[in-house]
């Protein structure tokens, strides 16, 4: 079975600015990821990034190592904020090699060793088409 | 207006545009060289379909009318059939697939499910992604 590097990637520290780009590119209404005191009415100390950072880093970190066009199937679920100023690391947990498809668990944590996010993912072993 | 399981929001049609990718991939700050320089022809990056999900959908806000301030975004589930490029044309009719409220801690959580079918030009599903989004209130 192929070996993966762990982490699978680091992602660039996450700034206002960005929030900035994804609140035009995603035409998101939601004030929680551009005003702190928006966020706060929500209980959150400050703004929070949006859902689709710490999904792509995952999709990324995937697309990485087995090529994007091998990968049938990601799940990823949120399970705390990500902020600005965060770094999302996504780490490989289980990888399970079934004929020629490969199944793997992944995990993604900010520098706090937060988990933000969890996923399983599905692709085709390249070595076996 | 309730929100009915199996509502179908209307269908579009559109370009996978290199600009669209380049303001995706911008917002990320992921560095081009990591084979993510949008050009036509190149594969899209498997995140952009939950981005791509999202732009033009002010319907969808509209129709769930949740409370912005109370309503995450949950996850999402993606199944990829065919690569789809940079310069594709995909046609997609989002449907609400899954309803579900629950009650914790003293607050109502409902649960909304919506599916977007992407089609390429040959009439065939590309990629399926089931979104789900929450608003709590209480």
């Amino acid at each position: 079975m192929a070996t993966f590097p762990n982490p699978l990637l680091v992602s660039p520290e996450i700034s206002r600015l960005q929030l900035a780009y994804m609140t035009v590119a995603m035409r998101d209404p939601n004030l929680v990821h551009m005003e702190d005191e928006y966020a706060k009415l929500s209980g959150l100390p400050k703004v929070i990034a949006h859902g689709t950072f710490a999904v792509s880093y995952v999709g990324a970190a995937l697309s990485n190592i087995v090529g994007v066009n091998n990968i049938r199937r990601l799940k990823v679920d949120l399970t705390a904020p990500v902020f600005p100023g965060d770094t999302i690391t996504v780490q490989l947990l289980d990888v399970e090699q079934e004929g020629g498809a490969t199944s793997a668990t992944l995990t993604a944590v900010n520098q706090s060793g937060v988990q933000v996010a969890r996923g399983t993912a599905k692709w085709l072993t390249p070595d076996s088409r | 207006m309730a929100i009915e399981v199996g509502h179908v929001f209307p269908k579009r049609t559109f370009v996978v545009e290199p600009h669209r990718v380049a303001e995706y991939v911008t917002a990320l700050g992921v560095p081009p060289e990591n084979g993510w320089s949008p050009e036509v022809g190149q594969a899209v990056p498997l995140g952009f379909f939950m981005y791509v999900t999202s732009y033009g959908a002010e319907d969808v806000h509209d129709y769930l009318d949740f409370n912005l301030l109370n309503t995450v975004y949950g996850g999402t589930d993606a199944e990829f059939l065919e690569t789809v490029r940079i310069g594709d044309v995909l046609t997609v009719a989002p449907v609400v697939s899954s309803l579900t409220v629950k009650e914790s801690k003293g607050k109502k959580l409902t649960f909304a499910e919506i599916t977007c079918e992407y089609i390429n030009e040959h009439g065939r599903v590309a990629v399926r992604e089931r979104s789900n989004t929450v608003e709590k209130v209480g």
